[in-house]
């Protein structure tokens, strides 16, 4: 049987999905077994093949234009697309912002906060991403699996994995089912 | 009884049940979020919602009554759907982020009902709009993005409570819960009883002390009984690590179903000072740590030399919120081995004397049960504020007046039922007795004597003008209060310290033969309700702990106060005693002062006994460990037994029986 492609990206997030990844401990070695871990923030490779991944895990909300066209890209180059966490399927902590606008969260980043001994200035530069209202990923494109959980246990990230690595659609409830 | 079908099961139940009962009543499952058990169903959520062959859509089990020949069906597609159609409408219209909520991971019924629909996410977004928090309470927190409007607070504040602080203002998405007129909960006519809290599905009411600290799997849940007064509200206490997080009240409880107020939820977990951890002995004037063996043999020498030598020797008095246990050993130890001159509860026995004086004389008890009130359509309440003290009794009270019941207050003092009452009487100082007299003269003349008075009382003379004359209260209250009472299908008469504080029985031997007449007395059965003092003031009396005191002249005193703390006037009394034993949980002045303290476990840390002021005995669990030198009250007694060379005995059970019980759930209802 070929292997899996899968590939991870993490947009406004904590990285604290991927470290709840990463508490799979040695079971990472079962899963490679059973999938061709490509492109992550914790490997070389950085962006998923050109040529099509099968999975495509993306951790954290979309905050801006540089998120918003890595959620594309991934959801391109991917055939299934897994919003891995509670930002990523809600917004999360990340989604807080949206209670206000998008110049006062600049304003008190940078020209508010305390450690700003200068002038602060408020990045314009047109090369850098520009931020927009914060957003699910399923806002922006289609999500096939949504794994809540801030983090989701490795338990689940594991039982998800496995069972796409298997050719199922992984099913959350009970023990494997928590928004937190 | 009515038979229906649920799921394929016949269940029967009686008329007027709801679906939602019958099915739970069959053991079938349909998730709620609006509906509580000891609310009025409301049918607000459309959790609840079944198919109901021959309906034309879904139904609200909860407020849809069960009838003859009904087939409902709970769990097919288009029941699910509807479930998760309904949470998802209900998470996109305010604000819920499971991840930094208190609630979150298996307290929150909303969480739970969604994780029950398998949903891994809100198929429809918030819409962002913050929503207000208030955080002006002492004790919680109201977050409004949390809330789904389900109005559980709204309804137990005045189902349960009869507070009306909570409401609704305004429509559709704009609905929020607002105390009064929209003010800030923490300036509200809020009681801080904290039932709100309790029935909140969600973390929209969050409690200050205990959000954060332990979910639901994380704590130990323990079933006690509160000790904040005579009522006996049951409780549990949620702990985590030897910490009291919080304090719930028991829904299966008999005497309070329940409902809490401040004093038993809130107060317990404040700071209730400076804990004594280590026995204490005077030396060289100041109080130095010392252990158990010093401090009991320096006790036991000076009770010794003080031994049987009447009013010049040993006075002991207790707290009545001592448990049952430790009150029996109090006695024996220092009544009945060391014949001390005085032996008795610090509350004197000014709210049982009277009655226990009374109860004698009848040679049974007299008293009613607490749930006479849930049917009551008169309350005559006298020298007693359940604003103030005894608070879930005045609950029961507050609750029911809407409901179209009267309410009379007699009471010279400023009171707290003055403003709810339909009658408000303010006799002159000392002329209760007159005025319940004129009462049963009314009844008389309007030749509605339902049972007639054991005493002779002079009704000719108590006319409503004279009785005005004595009292100042007017002659037409008394003969609209005197007409009520003959009306009265149900009246329920409570009395307090105000009534019980007089040295001499004729005003409570009015109030009874008036509750006689106006039919709320008999053989059978009773409406009159004492509300006595604190947790233990039945046992004390039961005990004979209910003499007044006068420490003068006597050589040592031995102060039982446990968690109690000392009232100015006992500081007072305890000014010139020349030897001051003190067992008590936490310092004052009162610890200051002694020779002797010994540190004494609180409520939550023992075991034992209370008995309410229904007669009702209850028990009390231990939830916590106390500190390592410190040791439950009934041990104290014990080991100071045994440095004195006494054995005690443990048949308090039979030692109850001694005295003629006020009031006996199992004798008198």
């Amino acid at each position: 049987m070929r292997k899996l492609k899968v590939a991870s990206d993490w947009l406004a997030g904590c990285a604290g999905c991927h470290m709840s990844f990463l508490d799979i401990d040695e079971r990472i070695a079962k899963l490679v077994e059973l999938v061709d871990l490509r492109a992550t923030p914790i490997t070389d490779l950085k962006e998923p093949d050109e040529n099509g991944c099968d999975i495509g895990i993306l951790e954290g909300a979309i905050n801006n234009t540089a998120n918003e066209e890595v959620a594309k890209r991934m959801r391109e180059r991917c055939k299934i697309l897994v919003a891995l966490g509670d930002c990523a399927v809600f917004g999360g902590v990340v989604a807080m912002r949206n209670f206000g606008t998008i110049e006062d969260a600049l304003k008190r980043a940078y020209v508010e906060t305390e450690s700003t001994d200068a002038e602060g200035k408020i990045p314009s530069d047109p090369e850098i991403a520009r931020p927009t209202r914060v957003r699910a990923v399923k806002e922006v494109v289609k999500v096939d699996v949504a794994v809540p959980g801030c983090p989701p246990d490795a338990d689940v990230i594991y039982y998800v994995l496995s069972e796409l690595a298997q050719g199922r659609m992984p099913k959350l409830k009970d023990e494997l089912l928590h928004w937190h | 009884m009515i038979t229906l079908t649920i799921d394929g099961k016949e269940v029967h139940v009686p008329e007027g049940t709801t679906v939602l009962r019958a099915a739970q009543q069959a053991g079938i499952h349909i998730p709620t979020l609006c509906d509580h058990k000891h609310l009025v169903p409301y049918g607000g959520c459309r959790m609840c919602l079944v198919e109901v062959e021959g309906a034309r859509t879904l139904q609200p089990s909860c407020t849809l009554p069960a009838a003859n020949g009904m087939v409902v069906y709970t769990n097919t597609p288009a029941v699910q759907e509807a479930r998760t159609f309904v949470l998802t409408l209900i998470f996109s219209e305010r604000n819920h982020f499971c991840m930094y909520c208190p609630v979150s991971g298996g307290d929150c019924e909303l969480q739970n009902a969604a994780y029950g629909q398998g949903m891994t996410e809100w198929p429809l977004q918030p819409n962002w709009q913050p929503y207000p928090v208030d955080g002006s309470h002492e004790f919680f927190v109201l977050d409004h993005n949390r809330c789904i409007m389900c109005r559980r607070c709204v309804r137990a504040c005045a189902e349960l409570v009869g507070n009306f602080t909570l409401g609704v203002q305004e429509r559709g998405a704009n609905s929020r819960i607002i105390a009064d007129l929209d003010v800030p909960l923490g300036e509200s006519t809020c009681i801080s009883c904290g039932t709100c809290l309790q029935v909140c599905p969600t973390g929209a009411i969050i409690d200050r002390a205990s959000a954060y600290q332990g979910r639901l799997k994380d704590v130990t849940r323990i079933k006690s009984t509160c000790v904040g007064c005579s009522v006996g509200c049951g409780i549990e206490m949620i702990v985590r690590d030897n910490r009291l997080l919080r304090i719930e009240g028991d829904w299966d409880a008999p005497v309070n179903q329940g409902v809490l107020c401040k004093i038993g939820r809130f107060d317990p977990l404040t700071n209730q000072g400076e804990r004594i951890i280590t026995p204490l002995v005077r030396r060289n004037g100041a109080l130095k740590a010392t252990t158990w063996e010093e401090a009991l043999q320096t006790v036991a020498s000076r009770l010794q030399a003080a031994k049987g030598r009447g009013s010049a020797g040993i006075a002991a008095l207790a707290s009545t919120r001592l448990p049952v246990e430790a009150l029996y050993y109090f006695k024996q130890l220092f009544a009945d081995k060391l014949d001390s001159g005085i032996v008795t509860s610090i509350e004197e026995g000014v709210t049982t004397a009277l009655p226990g004086w009374v109860a004698h004389k009848l040679g049974k008890p007299f008293e009613g049960t607490l749930d006479t009130i849930h049917k009551a359509d008169v309350v005559l309440a006298i020298g007693v504020d359940l604003v103030e003290n005894h608070q879930v009794a005045g609950f029961f009270v507050k609750r029911i007046l809407p409901r179209g019941c009267k309410l009379v207050v007699v009471d010279p003092y400023d009171n707290g039922m003055h403003a709810l009452a339909d009658f408000s009487l303010r006799p002159k100082k000392g002329t209760d007795y007159d005025l319940l007299v004129g009462l049963m003269q009314v009844i008389a003349s309007l030749g509605r004597v339902r049972a007639h008075p054991i005493g002779t009382h002079d009704l000719t003379r108590h006319t409503p003008d004279n009785v005005s004359r004595i009292t100042g209260v007017p002659a037409e209250t008394i003969r609209e209060v005197g007409r009520l009472l003959a009306d009265a299908e149900h009246p329920v008469f409570i009395y307090g310290k105000g009534l019980t504080r007089a040295s001499f029985p004729t005003a409570l031997e009015a109030l009874l033969d008036l509750a006689r007449m106006a039919g709320a007395l008999d053989d059978n059965r009773s409406a009159v309700i004492g509300t006595k003092g604190q947790a233990n003031s039945m046992a004390a009396y039961l005990f004979d702990l209910d003499k007044a005191f006068d420490l003068k002249g006597h050589q040592v005193a031995y102060l039982a106060l446990g968690d109690d703390h000392p009232s100015a006037r006992l500081l007072e009394h305890v000014e010139h005693v020349p030897f001051l034993v003190v067992q008590a949980s936490y310092a004052s002045p009162l610890t200051d002062r002694a020779d002797v303290v010994l540190p004494a476990a609180i409520w939550a840390e023992q075991a034992g006994h209370y008995v309410n002021l229904e007669g009702r005995l209850q028990e009390t669990r231990q939830g916590l460990t106390p500190p390592r030198e410190v040791r439950s009250n009934a041990a104290i007694f014990q080991a100071l037994a045994e440095t004195l060379g006494i054995t005690l005995e443990d048949n308090w059970r039979d030692a109850m029986q001694q005295r003629i019980w006020i009031s006996q759930p199992d004798v008198c209802r």
